[in-house]
């Protein structure tokens, strides 16, 4: 009884902790906009549910099940988005023009992914890296699509 | 007795039969390698077709026009450029191409020269930029201060975080949600117009917006 009750309580804390994270967070790298069936954003091994609107991060990974779709817009305005049974990981982000600072990377682990490229593909080409299993990609933009067959 | 020798032969036989079989039956058929596929698109929204470089250990391809695709196999360089029809990107990509979210719209407002008062041209843009953020499912805002290259990098980089914070409140006393924006600056690093430096320059003293 009262172990479930500190659970619950616990359980309450954490809510009330992981809410504001729908407020701007520092350190966002982008916001799900598009995400249906079986989505997940993995983060440190765990899978969350993407849904429209949550937070995504530097080292953070998409992930669909048969039915899923996903699609992301970064801070930078770059787009992704995967398709059913597809899993990408944004392997490193940063966005901060004031400070020269920029870098994306991400590498499309299986399943089909487009891009867009926004703001550091303009500014930084350099900093743009996208991988599959067998090769890297360099974008000097903008529009590209990518499919992983197992 | 009687049946010893044919026995033998049947072992041999089917030893034979396995051997020949068995060993070579993944050589003999052909099995399908994992294989990777980049195919460059036009963009959408704009209709230009980018460039892409895909490369490994064993070589390089350059990607240079519309639904231009390589396939990539293990320890080997990507393969000659394919164009593809629009029927085999759909195929191929359609399902994550229908995902990608709408393209950011953007506002550019600028500032009265060494202040953070806005013009009367960007005042007028106020209403369209809440209309714009209403339209959009999940929207979040990105507000961007830049300055020209009077005054030192440093103060730039403060004054074009004040700027994108004056139209961050102007926005949120007008409606729009707090917990939808970001405010950064990018001060005098990114330019609309480029100047040497010490260059007042109106087009660069500015807030870009980005609803998304």
């Amino acid at each position: 009884m009262a172990n479930r009750r500190f659970w619950i309580g616990t359980f309450a804390a954490l809510l009330a902790m992981a809410t504001p994270v729908a407020a701007q967070e520092q350190g966002a790298a982008g916001r799900v906009k598009i995400a249906s069936g079986s989505a997940f954003i993995v983060r440190a091994g765990a899978e969350i549910p993407a849904v429209a609107g949550a937070v995504v991060y530097e080292a953070d990974g998409l992930k669909t099940g048969a039915d899923g779709r996903i699609g992301v817009t970064l801070k930078d305005n770059t787009r992704v988005s995967i398709g059913p049974t597809s899993e990408v990981s944004l392997d490193r982000y940063a966005y901060a023009p004031g400070e020269g600072q920029f870098a994306f990377a991400m590498k499309v682990v299986r399943g089909v992914a487009a891009y867009v490229s926004g703001q550091i593909a303009k500014l930084s080409p350099d900093a743009v890296r996208l991988e599959t299993p067998t090769a890297i990609v360099g974008v000097r933009g903008t529009s590209l699509a990518m499919r992983v067959e197992p | 007795m009687r049946g010893d020798w044919p026995r033998a032969i049947l072992v041999a036989s089917l030893a034979a039969a396995c051997a020949g079989a068995c060993k070579s039956t993944p050589v003999v058929e052909p099995s399908v390698p994992a294989s990777d596929l980049v195919v460059l698109l036009v963009d959408a929204d704009t209709g230009a077709v980018g460039r892409v470089r895909v490369s490994n250990a064993e070589g390089a391809i350059d990607l240079v026009s519309a639904r231009a695709a390589t396939r990539i196999v293990a320890n080997q360089p990507p393969s000659p450029i394919d164009t593809l029809t629009d029927a085999q990107v759909v195929q191929a990509f359609g399902d994550a191409l229908s995902a990608l979210p709408p393209p950011p719209l953007s506002f550019t407002l600028h500032f009265r020269f060494e202040s953070d008062e806005l013009t009367d041209e960007a005042l007028a843009l106020v209403p369209r930029i809440l209309q714009s953020v209403k339209d959009r499912f999940v929207p979040d805002v990105l507000v961007v201060g830049h300055t020209d290259t009077a005054g030192s990098t440093a103060a730039n980089l403060t004054l074009g975080l004040r700027r994108a914070g004056v139209v961050r409140d102007l926005l949120v006393t007008a409606g729009l949600d707090p917990t939808a924006v970001e405010v950064i600056s990018n001060g005098e690093r990114n330019l609309l117009v480029p100047t040497d430096d010490e260059t007042p320059e109106a087009r660069n003293r500015r807030v870009e917006i980005s609803v998304r």
